[in-house]
């Protein structure tokens, strides 16, 4: 094993190496078109537009700060630029020297008859080299129907095929059957903690500072690592570098206001984007007075500057700051995440794409009951980040795309201190030890193209973790007893983990409308998340792999097949996975996760398994365009301790999944859209029997998750109404009705069991619903 | 952690602000019967009870079928005490009210089944006698949004890692009568410290027998457990009690220290008690 390890190190480096030794130097004979394409109407740049050399029917696309890189011979081209909902432009190009070519697209905005796509490589989805990828543009996401009508890109997420809900209106999400933890959620390359406000009924994403969501549900490239199930890659826009601009909303539960503009005649531009809610200004309306005295509302502000500093360099700054707030007399709570970005793109050549960012990403939350009383305590929580990495990306020619870089972040956890508050407070100080940690990663690969219908991509990420002190390790034996505990000075590395993940994929395309794509990749995941919650809290505990704690590792093979019809407004496919997680991680029963200094006694550690068949429809022309999606999957695990060691369903194993979306352009001024969802009830634990014990009925339960709970089923609707356009405005504005659970499912939340107040010793099962039909009117409005 | 109950039960409001609950009929299927053992011994000299049963069906709707004529015995390495069956309520066993629990001793209960039960006849369990900490004195402290009484503790934890479990008395009656309504805490957050009348019982009076009236004498118990016994009313109470999504685990099996597949528990702690007449 070590000696394999040494060897695909060496030829990890050995790639690198190469595309490093390819600059300066470039390709012989070679000439390179590159430069950056753009919106023409606000200057943001395009993420993943397509530039296709008609010639040779041969392309690239942007990435993912809008740059473009071809190299070619000396020659006569015609080169098309497209992306999903702007004009193709066509240039003709006289090669004789290496180019720049900026392009600014123009977006199709509401022409009819010809709303959405056409744009993008009509057969994009067939012929790209990736899979189990599904991009979102923010477009899409503000046409589907909301819970109280904000807009959010984590709910929109849910409706695509493979990933699911953790339970009703939450923010967390399963991925293929993964647990909530093993996606990693960033924002402008930062790392999100906990993306839910309120419990989970709403995500920390604000849809006016957000450009591109892409999702990666397996094909995870090399670049990014860290977590076993899913990559959630949110961008925030940059900002309209043309002129000054606003949008905003006035909603049932927030408001929003959005600004943005040049800075500096064009070369800078920012955005600040910020909402509230004002969920407690209702609360004070209740004549229940334990629920008039609180206060309860979240916000967000999202903020970015960037700076074109020359042709060659540009700079990126971007923060987000989130909190929700919980009060009343007798209590208190807060949580949120912050995260800035500082980001530097360098061309170290036309053909030689850099990136270097600098990071820092926190989650925080304290709880307490205010000074003056006995039990006067405040306990607070937190997990801070820092990294730094260099990303590469060589286009030395049209057949081969090489990435690579390394990263390096720092992670620092304090999982909780307790302490009493004023004179009064008869607790003393608790805290759980704090933990630091090292991760690092080099990682490179490279996208080739072999003759005409085959593409292939092959990379290795190598990930090293460390364990640091200052630190306490706290020792177990067999059965999990605290046995003693060794204590580390600072700076000691005390344990190390490392090892290489690669992963691979090819594309082969049958014809122009169809494709077969088969993926393998392997992930590692070096932190945890300690909850056995299955809806998610904000009292989240990460924790790191340590001695007693091996990282988690996951193996997926996907193979997928990929056909458009009816000149590509209809786009199918099919893909089936199947995936292994060994060194899973589970709690034992009746585990004690908060404020425990030897929560990793309370660990059990075994093997998960999942697998599947997702089918995606979606269809795209005139008017009407959406998509239907239906996963057939399985999702099991096998734990030490846990169900007698026997294997049992994970939470997240549904096995039926369907999602529909739909959304129909009326007229020019009126949309409706619509999503149905239908999903097999979560695996639930229920009793089997019951005991009596100290005059209560205690009871004794099934095989884990031996039971499921009633299907969930819901429709939403939502109707868009616009201002009429005048040209002697530049004010816009649209209501949005919608109605979530439009036909009142009670769909149960948690199923209880409880005694009959009445008559004693009897039982009835009694399920809690969280929504029945609920309407909203939300004003959007931009100028 | 009894906060953690407190704010998620504030949560919970919020929450349910939009919830709304419904009957509905779920179908279970049965397990196999296993012996329930209830019992305790205690540091008061006064009648001590073991009461056996069985499981039964999850919708059964009545009383726990007892087990009788079984043959119960407690030992506590000096002596042995043969417990007699209730004449009134079958299935349960009694000592003679002389009876008395001894500090630092540990208890084993023997019980011996005239037909086995999952296949046993003989169950056995043990527990040890912690000591516990006096009481100096208690007091009364209502909460006007909440409508319920505090009973303030004074007491000093003594050093070693302790784990109280708290009984309320109204003019001598019982009224945490069931398991739900005990209170149980480790001293992780108090340790060594004077608890400066830190809420140690609740009375509601909402409910009949715990709306004191001014002149009404009451009681609180304080008891001295071991960690096992804890641990075991705590998950006893997270089963029995209200689940949510957001805070409740998956749902498992109670574990007891009855041997050879039992339910339940058999105890064994000390008691000390204060009183507070209630005037307002």
């Amino acid at each position: 094993m070590k000696v394999l390890h040494k060897f695909l190190l060496l030829i990890l480096f050995f790639l690198i190496g190469t595309a490093v030794k390819l600059y300066p130097a470039e390709m012989p004979g070679k000439l390179t078109i590159s430069g950056a394409i753009k919106d023409k109407k606000n200057g943001e740049s395009l993420i993943g537009a397509t530039v296709f050399v008609k010639e040779l029917k041969t392309g690239t696309t942007s990435n993912l700060y809008g740059f473009y890189s071809i190299s070619l011979q000396e020659g006569k081209y015609t080169i098309a630029y497209s992306y999903m909902g702007y004009f193709t432009v066509e240039q003709t190009i006289t090669l004789t020297s290496n180019k720049t070519v900026n392009i600014d697209l123009e977006p199709k905005l509401e022409v009819l008859n010809e709303v959405v796509v056409t744009g993008q490589r009509k057969t994009e989805n067939v012929s790209a080299n990736e899979m189990s990828v599904v991009k979102m543009d923010i477009k899409t996401i503000r046409k589907i129907p909301s819970l109280m009508g904000e807009v959010d890109v984590i709910k929109a997420i849910q409706l695509l095929p493979g990933v699911q809900a953790t339970s009703e209106g939450s923010s967390g999400f399963s991925v293929r059957g993964g647990s909530p933890d093993q996606n990693l959620i960033l924002l402008d390359e930062a790392t999100v903690y906990n993306a839910s406000h309120l419990m989970g009924f709403f995500s920390v994403f604000n849809n006016d500072a957000i450009k591109d969501v892409k999702l990666y549900k397996g094909d995870i490239p090399p670049s990014a690592g860290g977590r076993l199930s899913s990559l959630l890659d949110v961008r925030m826009k940059d900002g309209n570098s043309k002129k000054r601009t606003g949008t905003g909303g006035i909603g049932t539960i927030s408001s929003r206001l959005t600004l943005e503009g040049p800075l500096a005649k064009g070369k800078m531009s920012y955005v600040v984007s910020g909402r509230r809610t004002y969920a407690d200004l209702f609360l004070r309306l209740s004549n229940k007075k334990e629920l008039r005295d609180n206060t309860l509302y979240f916000y967000d502000l999202n903020t970015k500057v960037n700076y074109q500093i020359d042709e060659n360099n540009r700079i990126f700054v971007s923060g987000y700051f989130g909190r929700d707030v919980f009060k009343n007399s007798d209590f208190q709570m807060a949580w949120g995440n912050t995260t800035t970005t500082l980001r530097w793109n360098h061309l170290f050549s036309k053909q030689l794409f850099s990136n270097f960012t600098l990071i820092r990403s926190k989650f925080d939350y304290s709880l307490g009951i205010p000074e003056g009383q006995a039990e006067s305590f405040n306990w607070t929580s937190n997990l801070e980040d820092y990294s730094a990495n260099a990303d590469f990306g060589f286009y030395p020619n049209t057949t081969n795309t090489v990435k690579f870089g390394i990263s390096s972040t720092y992670h620092k956890f304090v999982p909780g201190t307790a302490k009493g508050l004023g004179d009064n407070s008869f607790f003393t100080e608790y805290s759980v030890p704090n933990n630091n940690v090292l991760e690092h990663a080099v990682y490179a690969s490279n996208e080739q193209q072999i003759g005409a219908i085959i593409t292939v991509k092959y990379g290795l990420r190598y990930s090293l973790f460390q364990n640091i002190g200052s630190g306490i390790l706290y020792n177990f034996d067999k059965e999990f007893n605290s046995i003693d505990s060794t204590v580390y000075s600072k700076g000691v590395i005390f344990n190390t983990f490392s090892g290489i993940e690669p992963r691979i994929g090819v594309t082969y395309s049958i014809n122009e409308y169809s494709s077969v794509k088969a993926n393998y990749s392997r992930t590692k995941q070096y932190i945890h998340l300690a909850s056995n919650s299955t809806s998610g809290t904000p009292l989240d505990i990460w924790f790191p792999s340590s001695p007693n704690v091996k990282p988690q590792l996951a193996d997926q093979f996907a193979l997928g097949y990929f056909r458009n019809f009816n000149n590509n407004t209809i786009e199918t496919s099919v893909e089936g996975y199947f995936k292994k997680n060994h060194n899973a991680i589970d709690f034992k029963d009746h585990a004690e996760l908060l404020l425990n200094k030897k929560l990793e006694g309370e660990l059990r550690f075994g093997t998960a398994e999942s697998y599947g068949v997702e089918f995606f429809f979606k269809y795209q022309k005139d008017k009407l365009n959406g998509w239907v999606s239906y996963t057939l999957s399985k999702s099991t695990r096998k734990i030490e301790d846990i169900n007698e060691g026997k294997r049992y369903p994970s939470s997240y194993d549904k096995p039926h999944n369907i999602s529909v979306v739909l959304n129909y352009e009326y007229t020019k001024r009126i949309s409706a859209g619509m999503n149905w969802v239908f999903a097999s009830g979560s695996p639930v634990t229920f009793p089997t029997g019951r005991a009596i014990i100290g005059n209560k009925i205690v009871p004794v339960y099934s095989d884990r998750n031996a039971y499921r709970m009633p299907a969930y089923h819901r429709m939403d609707v939502s109707v868009t109404i616009k201002d009429k356009e005048r040209s002697d405005r530049k004010w816009n504005g649209e209501w949005n009705f919608s109605v979530y659970n439009a036909y009142g499912r009670k769909n149960a939340w948690v199923i209880n069991f409880v005694e009959d107040q009445d008559n004693p010793n009897t039982i009835y099962a009694e399920k809690t619903y969280l929504f029945s039909i609920v309407p909203s009117i939300t004003y959007n409005f931009n100028f | 952690m009894k906060l953690l109950k407190y704010f998620s039960i504030l949560i919970l409001f919020m929450l349910f602000l939009a919830s709304c609950t419904e009957k509905i009929n779920i179908n279970l299927d049965d397990s196999y019967t296993r012996l329930v053992v209830d019992g305790a011994i205690t540091s008061d000299t006064a009648v001590h009870k073991v009461i056996l049963s069985t499981t039964t069906s999850f919708y059964y709707n009545q009383a726990a079928p007892g087990v009788t004529g079984a043959l119960v015995t407690i030992n506590d390495g000096f002596q042995t005490i043969t417990l007699h069956e209730s004449n009134e309520s079958p299935g349960t066993y009694l000592t003679d009210s002389n009876t008395f629990g001894i500090e630092g001793r540990i208890y084993s209960l023997q019980i011996d089944l005239p037909a086995p039960i999952n296949g046993f006849s003989q169950y056995k369990a043990s527990c040890e006698l912690k000591p516990v900490a006096k009481l100096d004195s208690i007091g009364l402290h209502y909460l006007d949004t909440w409508e319920f009484w505090e009973i303030q503790c004074y007491a000093l934890d003594p050093p070693a890692k302790n784990f109280y479990l708290f009984k309320n008395y109204v003019n001598g009656k019982l009224v945490s009568d069931t398991i739900s309504e005990l209170i149980v805490t480790d001293d992780r957050m108090f340790n060594g410290n004077y608890t400066n009348g830190v809420a140690a019982g609740y009375l509601s009076m909402k409910k009949e027998d715990e709306a004191i009236k001014s002149g009404d004498t009451v009681k609180l118990q304080i008891s001295g457990i071991t960690e096992e016994y804890a641990r075991f009313i705590w998950s006893v109470q997270t089963e029995s009690g209200y689940k949510n999504p957001l805070f409740s685990g998956p749902p498992a099996n109670v574990k007891g220290n009855i041997s050879n597949g039992a339910v339940g528990f058999f105890t064994a702690y000390s008691a000390n008690y204060a009183t507070v007449v209630a005037k307002y």
